[in-house]
């Protein structure tokens, strides 16, 4: 019980001591002489406009939607896949008729052109 | 090492958690994200089960196990939440696109 | 495996996807068809039902089980959406449903209450639950720019996704002390371990989810919003199938699997029952909409169900049968005829339903018969099911003495019910009229009103065929 969270804790100790330490160590050791144009926004080049916090196009969320519920579906596809050899002819069936009811789902999102970006 | 009880309390603590959230947010979204915190919090607690009911079938490397209804309840439960979870985002973005907010205080035309 | 036992709930989900792949292939304005054939369609899961009828049978592991009990569900059902689809014709096209979406929903509903009704294990009762809410919170919210549908969709959606977690961790925890999630395997191994106090956390965390799907106190809160502001169709489906399909379960679990823990939960619905009825009736006095009373008065009528489980016993179970049966008959034709008159009044205010019966006679006879149904008078349904239930529940008081003070208060709750359904009977009968001009009503509407006027004065008047099949039925939980 204890060793194992022994093993843990030494874990996180060496973890965070790689992270802080160099960081550490640079502060220290550096010299800083700073001027505008170190100082000025470096990610992208590009200085940004407005708050971060701002509202996502609808279209975004539709897409998410479409793509959460086929992406968990096919978690059943795993456990057939992997005991495919064991279930035989009928889960084969079974399996297409899954894929079809899917494919209906498709047709329907894109026939209601919920797959166009608007 | 770690036991049953671990996994069963940290379940409950999650659920409790959840529940929490559920009945104490205004953000019709954060409510469902609550929600989603409850869902897996008994997806913990069948996992748990299911791993400490039939530790012989998992201990063993064959694939035809004991019993996998744990698991195979999990799977089900994941995908459910999902599902509900696109159903209230569509409502949600629905509610939206009439009110401009999606805090159920102000979701009020009837009375709850 | 046998698939010819599942054949009924096979049939009506390729119905509803040949629905929607009909849907994306016809053009716009020709949709209206598409309600004709989910009303035709509906007579094959119905022939598959009755051809089932008398079968006894257990298949896929144990999760489906094919009896009496979910027979007689099983024709509730279809009962309840053959009228909700008749009665959606008008309503669909008057505001803006989009009608493919609708009925393959409605029917994919159905379906899912079927399996609900039709399953003996923990996995498929959650799917089948789930399957039967998700098609709901969206047929709730399914009024395209209607705030007060959505409205009604999301505070479905929150509070049924918050109580089926209840439910859930209900079930791990059932699953996790017993082993299984085969109700007969769970009821063996609580018999043989005895009942801990995480037992009865798991029985009551279900108890609470299944509450909900009922609407019983303390878990009725949902139920007046939801029903406002769904498409009234929808209201009338929630009330009554979505709410049978809930006892069929509440049934199933607390009778075979919860069975041994039974001197736990006869006082926790002795309780329930109480205190819902009460409750549903005295809020339903001051409602003004009239959707909303209903709301109000089908918590009231889930208490009085609730009686028959809290007695637990054979008579008092074929007792809830007919009486989910003749509930579902009168409150589909209360509703059928609050959709003809919304339809041209443009109202769902009980002070507007003033002097109806002068405008549209024929629907106001309707919803009169409907209403005095509900209050429990003869020689309609509603009266001969209360007697047989209340009848059943007394005979159950010598082995538990409170049943007798259950009875009385669930008589002292039906007298109190008949002062606000007459309310309205009054208002259509003898109000002032704003004008006397007189009401046309779509004939599908009329057709549906008819028929479930019909099955009310059938089933008061000659109950003996019903009560016969629900007693049958309700010896299959009892053996």
């Amino acid at each position: 019980m204890l060793t194992a969270y022994g093993y843990i804790a030494i874990f996180l100790v060496i973890a965070i001591g790689f992270g802080i330490v160099p960081l550490i160590i640079s502060l220290r050791e550096r010299q800083t002489r700073p001027d505008p144009v170190k100082l000025s926004t470096y990610e992208c080049g590009v200085e940004t406009i407005g708050p971060t916090w701002v509202q996502f196009r609808v279209g975004f969320y539709l897409y998410a939607l479409v793509f959460v519920i086929f992406d968990v579906e096919t978690v059943f596809l795993y456990p057939w896949a992997v005991a495919y050899g064991k279930l035989g002819l009928y889960a084969l069936v079974e399996m297409f008729v899954f894929v079809l009811l899917l494919a209906v789902g498709l047709a329907y999102a894109w026939r209601k052109r919920a797959l166009v970006w608007k | 090492m770690l036991s049953l009880n671990h996994f069963l309390l940290l379940g409950a603590v999650l659920f409790s958690i959840g529940l929490y959230g559920a009945l104490s947010r205004r953000n019709a979204v954060a409510i469902l994200m609550c929600i989603e915190l409850m869902f897996n919090a008994v997806n913990i607690t069948l996992v748990a089960f299911a791993r400490f009911l039939a530790p012989a079938a998992t201990a063993s490397q064959s694939l035809a196990p004991v019993s996998t209804v744990g698991q195979v309840f999990t799977i089900f439960v994941i995908t459910v939440a999902a599902a509900e979870a696109a159903v209230g985002l569509a409502i949600v973005l629905a509610i939206y696109r009439t009110r401009r907010t999606i805090s159920v205080e102000d979701v009020d035309l009837m009375k709850w | 495996m046998n698939l010819n036992l599942l054949l009924p709930e096979i049939s009506l989900c390729v119905l509803a996807v040949v629905l929607i792949v009909i849907d994306l292939l016809l053009p716009q304005g020709r949709k209206s068809i598409l309600g004709y054939i989910a009303l035709v369609g509906l007579a094959f899961p119905a022939v598959f039902t009755l051809s089932l009828a008398g079968v006894q049978q257990v298949s896929f592991s144990g999760a489906l089980v094919v009896d009496q009990v979910s027979v007689f569900f099983k024709l509730l059902f279809l009962i309840a959406a053959a009228l909700v689809i008749l009665s959606s014709f008008d309503y669909t096209r008057r505001l803006s449903i989009l009608q493919g979406e609708y009925y393959a929903l409605v029917l994919f509903a159905t379906s899912g209450m079927m399996l609900m009704a039709s399953t003996r294990e923990l996995i498929s009762i959650y799917i089948a639950l789930e399957f039967t809410s998700i098609t709901l919170y969206v047929l709730a919210a399914s009024i395209r720019n209607d705030a007060k549908s959505s409205e009604a969709g999301l505070k479905y959606l929150l509070l049924g996704a918050l109580s089926s977690g209840a439910l859930l961790y209900g079930m791990a925890l059932t699953f996790g002390l017993t082993g299984s999630t085969v109700l007969n395997d769970i009821a063996s191994a609580l018999a043989q371990r005895g009942i801990s106090a995480a037992a009865v956390l798991g029985l009551v965390f279900i108890a609470a989810g299944f509450g909900f799907k009922i609407a019983t106190v303390p878990f009725h809160m949902w139920a007046p919003d939801v029903y406002e502001g769904a498409p009234t169709p929808i209201t009338a489906f929630l009330s009554v199938a979505s709410k049978a399909a809930g006892f069929a379960l509440v049934l199933r679990v607390f009778l075979t699997a919860f069975e041994p823990a039974e001197k736990t939960w006869l006082p926790l619905f002795m309780v329930l029952a109480a205190v819902t009825m009460t409750l549903g009736n005295f809020v339903a006095i001051r409602q003004t909409n009239i959707k909303r009373m209903l709301a109000y008065s089908s918590i009231a009528h889930a208490g009085y169900v609730l009686t028959g489980l809290a007695a637990a016993t054979a008579g008092a179970t074929s007792g809830m049968l007919v009486y989910l049966l003749a509930y579902t008959l009168t409150n589909l034709g209360a509703f059928i005829a609050i959709i003809a008159f919304s339809g041209q009044v443009g109202s769902d205010q009980i002070e507007d339903y003033n002097g109806l019966s002068r405008r549209a006679p024929v629907v106001s006879l309707g919803l009169a018969i409907c209403l005095l149904s509900l209050a429990g008078v003869p020689p309609m349904a509603g009266f001969i099911s209360k007697v047989y239930l209340f009848a059943a529940v007394f005979d159950a008081a010598a082995k538990n003495s409170g049943l007798y003070y259950l009875v009385v208060i669930a008589l002292l709750n039906s007298a109190v019910s008949i002062f606000y359904y007459l309310r309205v009977v009054k208002a259509m009968y003898f109000g002032p009229a704003a004008t006397e001009e007189s009401l046309h009503t779509a004939f599908s509407l009329r057709v549906a009103l008819s028929a479930a006027v019909a099955g009310v004065l059938i089933v008061g008047i000659y109950p003996t065929p019903v009560m016969q099949a629900a007693s049958v039925a309700a010896q299959v939980l009892f053996h």
